[in-house]
């Protein structure tokens, strides 16, 4: 999955039309558990790793999300 | 540890369902999340309607209403049983064991082997296991494992998290020995360290209940709980179940000498059918082996998700075929366990409810 496709499953676990990459995580409305259980099944099931709460909490903005799953992935 | 046995069957199920049931749509209302957010929760995790008890019933009343119809229905005799496990995490009291009081109430013979078993989400899987070690003795030749539990009682109806997905529910598996049925091949596995991701915080012997134990705050999401209430850490949980129980699965059916693709049904702890389908993808196995519509007709009920999941669908073709099948459980402890047996041409298997009365 690249980084498009990324964006494009975040908009839509966050059911946002579109992302902004300098948004921060915390600023969308869906920002909720749902929306942070859906982000760490796309991490275990289409890049390979486990992505855990205690990460998420340092994470602020979508590029830091994706920058994450970049330096981590293992497909 | 692996754990392996021989010519052991289950050769009765029954199923009991309190006949209060709950809805989402109106679960939510009491929710302070958005309607919208509400909605699509439902719509992953498949959540619907859930079978949840009564004021003050307990799970031993739905177990004792399931012996008194097998009983009443010439299913099994009081005097067969040889041995009565009892799994739960809702016991009757701390003292006596459930287990006795139903014994007491059944009219089981004083050489009845009797255990409580403390076990939730695993607790079908260590159970069995339990079952069958009993079976190796000569005397015992019928065991009944019991699976119940009326968390919803210890479950917050402002909790989004975790009530929409509770319920209720008492099984009862009658389990023999039988020539022919093959070997049966099983593994259990803890993480201690890991204990406290799903509990209920007060009510033990290190927080007793009192009046602020009983006091509810709201968490970042404003679902509010009491430390009286059952708690979890979704993310932790699915995180756990990911990473661990596919490899322990993986194993156990190697040792089976099988692969994935044998094993014609899976039928897991129901814990929502997100997680089922995630499992089921990262197995590989076909959405329709591995049933997870347990949550969204009934809801979770710990250990009583397995045999749910098998009278909910598979009632018939239990009775009529034998087929390989694995059961996996994992949850609570943290525990995760799997077995792998032949399972089928059941005497009965049934879905009982529960109105109340006995």
């Amino acid at each position: 999955m690249d980084k498009n496709a990324f964006l494009s499953e975040l908009a839509n676990i966050l059911d946002e039309d579109g992302i902004d990459e300098t948004a921060n995580l915390r600023d969308f409305p869906s920002w909720d558990s749902l929306a942070v259980l859906s982000v760490v099944a796309l991490a275990d099931s289409k890049f390979g790793f486990t992505l855990e709460l205690a990460d998420i909490k340092g994470i602020a903005t979508v590029a830091d999300l994706w920058k994450h799953f970049e330096k981590n992935r293992t497909k | 540890m692996k754990y392996r046995f021989r010519d052991k069957a289950i050769t009765g199920l029954a199923v009991v369902v309190p006949e209060h049931e709950r809805l989402f749509a109106d679960d939510m209302k009491l929710f302070n999340a958005p309607e919208n957010r509400s909605r699509k929760l439902a719509m992953v995790m498949g959540y619907n309607a859930h079978r949840v008890v009564e004021k003050g019933v307990c799970a031993s009343d739905l177990a004792e209403a399931g012996f008194r119809h097998l009983f009443d229905c010439g299913r099994i005799r009081p005097e067969e049983i040889d041995a009565l496990i009892y799994v739960t995490l809702s016991p009757d009291h701390f003292m006596p064991p459930t287990s006795c009081i139903l014994h007491g109430k059944l009219g089981l013979r004083r050489d009845c082997f009797c255990l409580d078993i403390a076990q939730g989400c695993c607790g079908f899987v260590v159970g069995l296991l339990q079952a069958f070690q009993l079976l190796e003795q000569d005397g015992v030749r019928k065991a009944v494992l019991v699976n119940a539990d009326v968390l919803s009682r210890k479950v917050s109806p402002k909790d989004r998290n975790s009530y929409p997905l509770i319920g209720d529910a008492a099984t009862i598996a009658i389990v023999e020995n039988r020539e022919g049925t093959g070997e049966i091949h099983a593994d259990v596995r803890f993480d201690g360290t890991r204990a406290m991701a799903l509990k209920v915080p007060a009510g033990g012997f290190r927080m007793p209940s009192s009046p602020e134990t009983a006091v509810m705050k709201a968490d970042s999401e404003g679902n509010e709980r009491a430390p009286d209430n059952l708690v979890m850490d979704g993310t932790a949980v699915f995180n756990f179940v990911m990473a661990d129980v596919p490899p322990m699965l993986a194993d156990l059916v190697a040792d089976a000498g099988v692969g994935f693709a044998d094993i014609d049904k899976y039928y897991f702890h129901q814990p929502n059918r997100f997680m089922l389908q995630k499992l089921a993808e990262k197995l590989d196995v076909p959405y329709d082996k591995m049933p997870n519509n347990v949550v969204e007709h009934y809801g979770n009920s710990s250990g009583a998700t397995i045999p749910s999941a098998m009278a909910l669908n598979d009632a018939d073709l239990l009775c009529s075929k034998v087929g390989k099948v694995c059961f996996s459980g994992f949850g609570v402890g943290l525990t995760y366990g799997g077995i792998v047996m032949n399972c089928g041409n059941f005497d009965f298997c049934e879905t009982i409810t529960y109105k109340g009365e006995n």
